[in-house]
């Protein structure tokens, strides 16, 4: 078993998957189509009845409710010292686990061993104590907590990668979030990060058409970036002003004075977790999709912006297809000539249906060697798995299964298009989470007409509303004015 | 060259045995703190990454010494199942540092049963040996505290020369379990120092250590990742030995700069996330933090 390897051809699988999609049942069932669309009425009025209705308790009832959720964390083993911190996460394993992290919205692609250890790094990181986590707020925002807030639960709500969420209510009464970095955490990543040669022998890739030293290069620079909690709130700034009124998505607001380099403060969101959609109504879970796919791809397409971490426990869920979106710590911005293949690609194959123009884009984004000897229906055939959600106009349900298939797919050594294929560097991050996000939304079993969704986004057809809530958002878009 | 015909099994398993030994040596439910306990010294130094290196050095160190080297290479299966062996070590130092005082004492009771098995002849210098001989043993004991210090001076955060005393005199119980009388065994580092400098004229390389030390500097079978990571354990190892012991042995390595040492432990940081990836292991460590944190309070 080669551990490491594995784990390089995991992050570059997911990175490799384009637009990664999600069918098995097409068409879906007829009852629940028919049922889809009567509760589609319901669901426009509660879009319309939302409203104001974002922190509809007092900070004092968001407070203990968000305290509800607080994960089980271990305070027998919490972290006491800057030194426990480099014990814990120093010497590599913050580094591995990061990587791991970006690893594991794969599902398939990373051998038992390779996942078990991953997982294990990540449970193996323990809170830190209150003094600790105290210690850092004093540091960054010049006072301990229960000065700078008017009420600090010195007790964790949940872990964050390299730091923790404590909530907290403000000396101005809003309920927050307050996410407190592990002290020293930064500066140890950043010189395991500077030991290029360790990373490069770790993410070897079996692969010859893959490229280490840009598939690192992209990962060092997202981790780097991660580090500094100021870009994190950016990012937020971003989301939440693009969004400011939208009828379904939620992006609760940065608390400038209390967000610092390592602290980042943040209005506090409560609702059900990505587990409790289980035991929801087909409806609601499909909503709940719609919502996160329109959020993926307003944001790509507007913001030029995609917020890469599609872990479960990054989405709030409030009913209606209402969802908080937590957690702005790996985003990715791409400049216009960055996306423009990208557009081009979907637009040749989907919309205008020219092979050639397709290829002639996927050659331009760095896809696939300009002299590759390949016809040009060997590449469609390997690549248009990738866009089947959005190849045709029909209702289609996301399933988990089919995602390990698109997985295959791009491990699929026989194939004569892998030798040529490549990831760019510009695209790895997008590429992985797209696997990430088909991954979360099969797991809800969605069912839409994700095609006539994407017609709406897509700036070239920026089609009409095709559901309830494109409707909503519409309205929301016209009241708005233009993007950005 | 070869004294013994003897092939070497390969290394495979070794992480994966290696933290099956270590598992079996941490309790879950502890009736007491053992002979160490979390607030000692002996557990901080057992928690370092660095614990690969220290033990490879303290199998180089404990080669050198003819007879103890003999006793291993012609009784303990060593040749046949070299990662077994070195997997029951393991198995027993855990248990002597984490484990509670029965445990401990059952395992040392185990040793010195077998020892008393094991006797014979040295080829090279013809002396005789025995295996329960607490001058052997208090070698092989000493060996292990000093390799724990050295290692730690090169490669571990640093600890002060009130702590390293400590530990030395800590460990006298751990040569106690297994036969040697507490009176001869080192309880401070000048102790430590003075009983090593005593031993050298009987140290010597023998044609069965060097086997052996080959075999363990680059053990055939492993996994490719940690045949990688294998290498900076070797050198490491061979680094933070005497130079005296270096050169019996014939090794070289280039010194050790700032930069190489951190990229050793990083090195060892990847080598313990595979290990923390075994079946058991985190919760294993994670009943040693807890207990040790409950204590720093």
């Amino acid at each position: 078993m080669n551990r490491w390897r594995l784990v390089a051809g995991g992050v570059a699988g997911a990175a490799g998957a384009a637009a990664a999609v999600v069918v098995l049942r097409r068409g879906g069932n007829p009852r629940l189509r028919q049922n889809l669309r009567l509760r589609r009425g319901v669901a426009a009025l509660l879009l319309v009845a939302r409203g104001g209705a974002r922190y509809a308790g007092s900070a004092h009832k968001l407070f203990a409710a968000a305290g509800e959720h607080r994960q089980r964390l271990r305070n027998d083993l919490a972290l006491q010292t800057a030194e426990d911190v480099a014990t814990t996460l120093g010497t590599m394993k913050g580094v591995l686990m990061k990587l791991g992290q970006m690893a594991s919205y794969v599902d398939d692609g990373l051998s038992p061993g390779v996942r078990r250890t991953l997982s294990r790094l990540q449970d193996s990181v323990p809170p830190m104590s209150a003094e600790l986590a105290a210690q850092v707020v004093a540091e960054e925002l010049g006072g301990p907590p229960d000065q700078v807030f008017a009420r600090w639960d010195p007790d964790p709500i949940a872990a964050a990668s390299i730091g923790q969420v404590h909530r907290a209510i403000t000396r101005d009464g809003r309920a927050v979030a307050v996410k407190v970095q592990y002290p020293g955490i930064a500066e140890t990543i950043a010189a395991d990060l500077g030991n290029v040669a360790l990373l490069r022998r770790m993410l070897r890739i079996t692969a010859p058409s893959q490229d280490v030293d840009a598939l690192l290069a992209e990962l060092r620079e997202r981790v780097l970036e991660e580090l500094d909690y100021r870009r994190e709130a950016d990012n937020q700034r971003l989301f939440a002003r693009y969004y400011a009124g939208h009828p379904t998505i939620l992006v609760p607001a940065i608390v400038d004075e209390l967000s610092t380099r390592r602290v980042v403060t943040s209005e506090l969101a409560d609702g059900a977790r990505f587990a409790e959609l289980a035991g929801w109504s087909q409806a609601e879970r499909d909503l709940a999709a719609e919502t996160i796919y329109r959020f993926v791809f307003r944001s790509l397409y507007e913001l030029h912006a995609f917020n890469g971490d599609p872990h479960p426990g990054n989405y709030l869920f409030h009913g209606g297809g209402r969802v908080t979106f937590l957690d702005f710590g790996l985003v990715r911005r791409f400049t216009a000539d960055e996306l423009e293949p990208l557009m081009q690609m979907a637009r040749y194959l989907c919309v205008e249906h020219d092979p050639e123009e397709f290829r002639r884009n996927l050659v331009k984004a760095g896809f696939l060697r300009a002299d590759a000897p390949l016809s040009t229906d060997q590449v469609i055939e390997h690549m248009a798995v990738f866009y089947d959600t959005v190849r045709e106009s029909r209702p289609l349900t996301m399933t988990g299964d089919y995602s390990s298939a698109v997985v295959r797919r791009f491990f699929d050594m026989r194939s004569p298009v892998t030798t040529y294929a490549q990831i760019p560097r510009s695209y790895v991050i997008l590429q992985r989470i797209n696997l990430g996000l088909f991954g979360l939304l099969g797991e809800l079993i969605a069912t839409a007409n994700w095609r006539a969704i994407a017609e709406e986004i897509w700036p070239f057809v920026l089609g009409p509303p095709t559901t309830p809530m494109g409707e909503a958002e519409a309205a929301w878009r016209k009241a708005r004015g233009p993007a950005r | 060259m070869s004294v013994t015909a003897e092939p070497y099994a390969t290394a495979a398993g070794l992480v994966e045995r290696s933290a099956a030994a270590y598992v079996s040596g941490v309790p879950e439910h502890p009736a007491d703190d053992g002979f160490f306990g979390p607030a000692s010294v002996t557990w901080k130094i057992s928690g370092d990454l660095a614990g690969p290196i220290a033990g490879l050095r303290s199998l180089l160190m404990q080669a050198l010494h003819p007879l103890a080297m003999a006793g291993v290479d012609q009784h303990s299966g060593w040749r046949e199942d070299p990662v077994g062996r070195l997997a029951a070590t393991s198995a027993y130092v855990t248990t002597v540092s984490f484990g509670e005082r029965a445990a401990a004492e059952r395992a040392a009771a185990r040793v010195r049963r077998i020892h008393t098995r094991v006797s014979g002849v040295d080829p090279v210098t013809g002396r005789r040996y025995e295996a329960s001989d607490p001058a052997l043993l208090l070698w092989v004991h000493a060996a292990l505290v000093e390799s724990a210090l050295a290692v730690r001076r090169l490669f571990g955060p640093a600890i002060g020369p009130a702590d390293a005393d400590r530990y030395v005199a800590e460990m006298v119980v751990a040569a106690e379990l297994v036969g040697v009388p507490a009176a001869r065994v080192p309880a401070s580092v000048a102790e430590l120092d003075r009983y090593l400098e005593s031993v050298r004229p009987e140290l010597r390389r023998t044609p069965a250590a060097s086997e052996s030390m080959a075999y363990l500097l680059d053990p055939p079978g492993l996994d490719a990742e940690v045949a990688e990571i294998w290498q900076d354990i070797r050198y490491g190892a061979v680094v933070a030995l005497p130079e005296w012991a270096r050169e019996m042995y014939g090794y070289e390595a280039p010194p050790l700069t700032a930069g190489r040492r951190e990229e050793i432990r990083q090195v060892l940081g990847v080598l313990d996330a595979v290990f923390l990836g075994e079946p058991g292991v985190l919760e294993a460590r994670q009943r040693i933090a807890a207990r040790m944190r409950a204590a720093r309070a």
